[in-house]
C-alpha cells in the first residue's frame, strides 16, 4: 500500500474528538423538523392563497411585528409583498 | 496507475498492420475530469480505426449514499460536479419529492426553473465559447489545417451583418484564447449568467436554497427585476451567437466535402426532459407520463431519427446498466430493492433501482479486459429488442431533437414544429425581436453537437423571458408561498428525471426505515463514455471516432488529432482535470502514480 508520511506528522490544531461519526444520519430523533407538517401554520404573517394549497398570501406581519395591522397596502385588492 | 499522455507507439502490436499507429489523448483536456482515449489509427487511409475511452477515477456516490438521510440527497449529490452540481441537486429533489408524496409550489417551480435556465445559459456559453471554440480558433486552425484557414480569409461570413466579422477567419481569430473579442465577451457573459443563477439557487454551482417542496428563495419584485435585466444583456449576445456558429459550422461543411462524417454515428438519442410545468406537475409516479410530456422540454429517445417514445415511464423502465469492460463485480446475486413500480409493472434487475455497486480495481487492459470505472448504461427498446447505446448529443443535440419532433412545447418564445423549433427572442437594447429556427439535422455528428449548444443558449435564454412573466404575474397576484412542508415516509421509492447541461439525468432512490437503503445517480457521462458492454457494443464516445475521417493536415510525426478532440469536446465530457502533455515518436516524459483504491504498488 501507498505511504502517506504527512499523516503521522501531528496536526498543530487541537480538534478535539469527534462528537458523531461521518456516516451519522443528519436526523436525530425527537429533534424539530423544519420540514414537518404543521409548520407552516406557525409562520406569522403567511395565510392561505385564494386557491387553497397552490399558493399563500403574505401580511405586513411576516415582516414586522410593530405595528403590522398599520402597514398593509392603502387598497386591500394590492398584493402584499414584504421584503421577506 | 500511469497515466500516458499522447503517446505514439509506431504500429508495434502483435500482427499489427504497421501503418496503424497507436495514439492516447490522456487525459483529455478542457473538460472536467480523468478522460483517456485511445486511438489506432491507419495514416495511409487518413482514419480512425479503433477507440477506446476510458476513466480512471472512482467516484462511489452510490455506495457512501446508503444510510444516509434521504434529506441530504441533493446537497452530498450535488458535489459530483464541480459544474453541474446543481442539476444533480435539483434531479435529487424531484426524486424526493416523488418519495415524499409531495410538489412544489408553483412559484417555487418557476424559481427553479429559473435556476436551471441561468445555468443551461452560463454552462453551454463558457463552454462553447472557451472551451470547444480554442479547437476551431485562428491559431490552432492555423496549426492543423493552414490550408482552410487561407479559405477562411477568403469567405465572407453570410451573417456578418449580424455579427460584425467580415470573413469566416475573422469570427476564428474571436475566439482565440486570451485575446479573441468573442472569448473575451464570453467570459463576461458567464459573470452576468452566474449572477442571475445565484439570484435563484443561492449559490453556484451546489445550490444552498433548494429543497425538496420548494426553494428557500424569497420571492419578490427586485428579485425577478435584478435576473431580468441580467437576462435582457445575455439574449443580446445570443441574439449573434447563433449566426456566428452557423457562418462557422456552415462554413466546415463546404470548405471540408466530407465533414459531416467526422463524430458521425448512428442517430440513438436520449433526452429525460427539462423544466417542469408547474401547472401540471405532481411527481406522483402515476401521472409521471403526463407531467412528463408536460416539461417545456420534451423527454423521450430518437432512434435512427425517429422518436420512439415521450413516455417517462417507458424511459425509466428501459434504463439497463450492463458491465463488461468496467471495473466492477455482477450484483446478480445481490438483493432486489424493487421488484414492480407503483404501476405494477416489472422491474429489470440491472435497472438502477436494484443495483448495487461493487467495485473491482484492477489494471487497466486495452486488449479484450476491462479499461474503466465507467459503467455501460444502455436503453431497452421493447419494441426490438435491442439494448441501445443511447448519446445526448452534448445535451443540446438530444434535447432539441426530442421537443421538435414531439411537437408538444407550445410557448409564447419557444414552439415545436414537429420538425423544428422555433425561439423568439424579445427587442433588447442592440436590436429588435429576432426569430430563430433549430431544424433537425441529417446527422448526428461533431458540428451538429456543437450547433444544437448556440441554439440551446437561446431556447432557455427565450424560456427564461416567460418563465420571469410567469413568477412575476403570480407574485403581483400575492402569492409567495414557495415551499411545501413533508414528513420524511420510513419506506419509499422515487425517481428523478432532468437534464444536465450535458444530457440526461436520472437519480433512482429507495427508502427503508427513513434511511437511504439504495441511491443511484446517472449523469450523462456514464452513457456518453460508457465503455464497451458484455455484448461488445462500443460506447458512443468510441462509436463516434472509430472510422472518423481524417482532415487534419498535418503528418504523422505532429499530428494533434483535433478531429478526434473536436468529436469527444462535442458530447461535453464531464468526468471529475489535468495536465495536457504531448510526447512524440514513442518517449513517454513523465510517469504518474496516484493512490487507487485496492491498488498495489507493484501494479503501478
Amino acid at each position: 500500500m501507498f505511504n502517506f508520511p504527512h499523516r503521522s506528522r501531528p496536526l498543530n490544531v487541537n480538534t478535539g474528538k469527534p462528537e458523531t461519526s461521518p456516516t451519522a444520519p443528519a436526523h436525530t430523533p425527537g429533534v424539530k423538523q423544519g420540514n414537518a407538517r404543521g409548520n407552516l401554520k406557525k409562520e406569522k404573517g403567511l395565510m392561505p392563497g385564494a386557491d387553497g394549497q397552490e399558493g399563500a398570501k403574505a401580511s405586513a406581519r411576516r415582516s414586522t411585528g410593530i405595528n403590522a395591522d398599520d402597514r398593509e397596502p392603502i387598497d386591500p385588492r394590492m398584493p402584499n409583498l414584504p421584503p421577506a | 496507475m500511469t497515466t500516458s499522455p499522447v503517446e505514439i507507439r509506431p504500429g508495434q502490436g502483435k500482427g499489427q498492420d504497421s501503418n496503424l499507429v497507436e495514439m492516447a489523448w490522456d487525459p483529455i483536456t478542457r473538460i472536467i475530469g480523468n478522460l483517456g482515449i485511445y486511438t489506432k489509427i491507419d495514416f495511409a487511409e487518413r482514419k480512425v480505426v479503433e477507440c477506446k475511452s476510458t476513466s480512471s477515477m472512482f467516484r462511489g456516490y452510490s455506495v457512501f449514499m446508503r444510510g444516509k438521510d434521504p434529506r441530504d440527497a441533493h446537497f452530498i449529490t450535488s458535489r459530483i460536479c464541480g459544474i453541474c452540481g446543481d442539476n444533480h441537486a435539483t434531479c435529487s429533489i424531484y426524486a424526493q419529492n416523488m418519495a415524499y408524496g409531495i410538489k412544489t409550489p408553483k412559484l417555487g417551480e418557476m424559481i427553479f426553473n429559473l435556476g436551471e435556465a441561468a445555468e443551461y445559459m452560463f454552462d453551454h456559453s463558457i463552454f462553447q465559447d472557451n472551451l470547444v471554440f480554442v479547437d476551431f480558433c485562428e491559431k490552432m486552425v492555423r496549426e492543423t489545417n493552414p490550408g482552410l484557414l487561407a479559405t477562411a480569409e477568403k469567405t465572407e461570413a453570410p451573417h456578418a451583418d449580424i455579427h460584425g466579422y467580415r470573413t469566416i477567419a475573422d469570427i476564428m481569430r474571436s475566439f482565440n484564447p486570451f485575446t479573441g473579442e468573442i472569448y473575451k465577451e464570453a467570459l463576461v457573459m458567464s459573470r452576468l449568467t452566474r449572477e442571475m443563477f445565484c439570484l435563484m439557487e443561492g449559490r453556484h454551482v451546489h445550490p444552498s436554497t433548494l429543497y425538496p417542496g420548494g426553494v428557500g428563495t424569497v420571492p419578490t419584485p427586485q428579485l425577478f427585476t435584478d435576473y431580468l435585466v441580467r437576462l435582457m444583456k445575455f439574449i443580446d449576445f445570443a441574439k449573434k451567437l447563433v449566426p456566428l456558429n452557423d457562418d462557422v459550422f456552415d462554413f466546415f461543411y463546404q470548405a471540408l466535402p466530407g465533414y459531416e462524417q467526422v463524430g458521425n454515428r448512428r442517430i440513438l438519442l436520449g433526452c429525460w426532459g427539462s423544466f417542469q410545468n408547474p401547472d401540471v406537475v405532481d411527481y406522483s409516479y402515476e401521472r409521471m407520463t403526463d407531467w412528463g410530456r408536460a416539461m417545456y422540454v420534451t423527454p423521450g429517445v430518437v432512434v435512427d431519427g425517429e422518436l420512439v417514445t415521450t413516455d417517462l415511464v417507458e424511459i425509466n423502465l428501459g434504463i439497463r446498466i450492463l458491465l463488461g469492460n468496467s471495473y466492477y463485480d455482477d450484483w446478480e446475486g445481490e438483493e432486489m430493492f424493487v421488484s414492480h413500480d407503483p404501476l405494477g409493472n416489472p422491474v429489470d434487475r440491472r435497472h438502477p433501482w436494484n443495483q448495487t455497486t461493487l467495485p473491482k480495481p484492477q489494471k487497466r487492459n486495452l486488449d479484450g479486459g476491462p479499461y474503466s470505472w465507467v459503467m455501460s448504461p444502455r436503453w431497452f427498446n421493447k419494441r426490438t429488442g435491442e439494448l441501445l447505446p443511447l448519446d445526448t448529443g452534448g445535451g443540446p443535440l438530444a434535447r432539441l431533437w426530442t421537443t421538435a419532433l414531439a411537437n408538444l412545447v407550445d410557448t409564447p418564445y419557444v414552439k415545436a414544429t414537429g420538425k423544428s423549433v422555433t425561439i423568439t427572442l424579445p427587442k433588447t437594447a442592440s436590436s429588435g425581436e429576432v426569430q430563430l429556427e433549430w431544424k433537425v439535422p441529417r446527422w448526428a455528428n461533431t458540428l451538429e453537437r456543437d450547433r444544437a449548444r448556440a441554439y440551446f443558449i437561446a431556447y432557455a435564454a427565450a424560456l427564461a423571458v416567460g418563465f420571469v412573466e410567469q413568477a412575476m404575474a403570480r407574485l403581483h397576484g400575492g402569492d409567495v408561498k414557495v415551499f411545501q412542508e413533508f414528513d420524511v415516509p420510513k419506506e419509499a421509492i422515487g425517481c428523478g428525471f432532468h437534464e444536465a447541461v450535458r444530457g440526461v439525468l436520472s437519480h433512482h432512490l429507495v427508502i427503508r426505515d427513513g434511511k437511504i437503503a439504495n441511491y443511484h445517480p446517472y449523469p450523462p457521462t456514464p452513457w456518453n463514455a460508457s465503455p464497451r458492454d458484455h455484448l461488445g457494443q462500443p460506447g458512443p464516445y468510441e462509436d463516434a471516432v472509430q472510422g472518423l475521417p481524417i482532415f487534419e493536415e498535418n503528418g504523422r510525426d505532429s499530428f494533434k488529432g483535433i478531429d478526434i478532440m473536436r468529436t469527444v469536446r462535442s458530447f461535453d465530457p464531464c468526468l471529475p482535470c489535468g495536465v495536457h502533455m504531448y510526447t512524440g515518436d514513442g518517449r513517454v516524459i513523465e510517469r504518474h502514480h496516484s493512490p487507487m483504491l485496492g491498488a498495489r504498488r507493484d501494479e503501478g
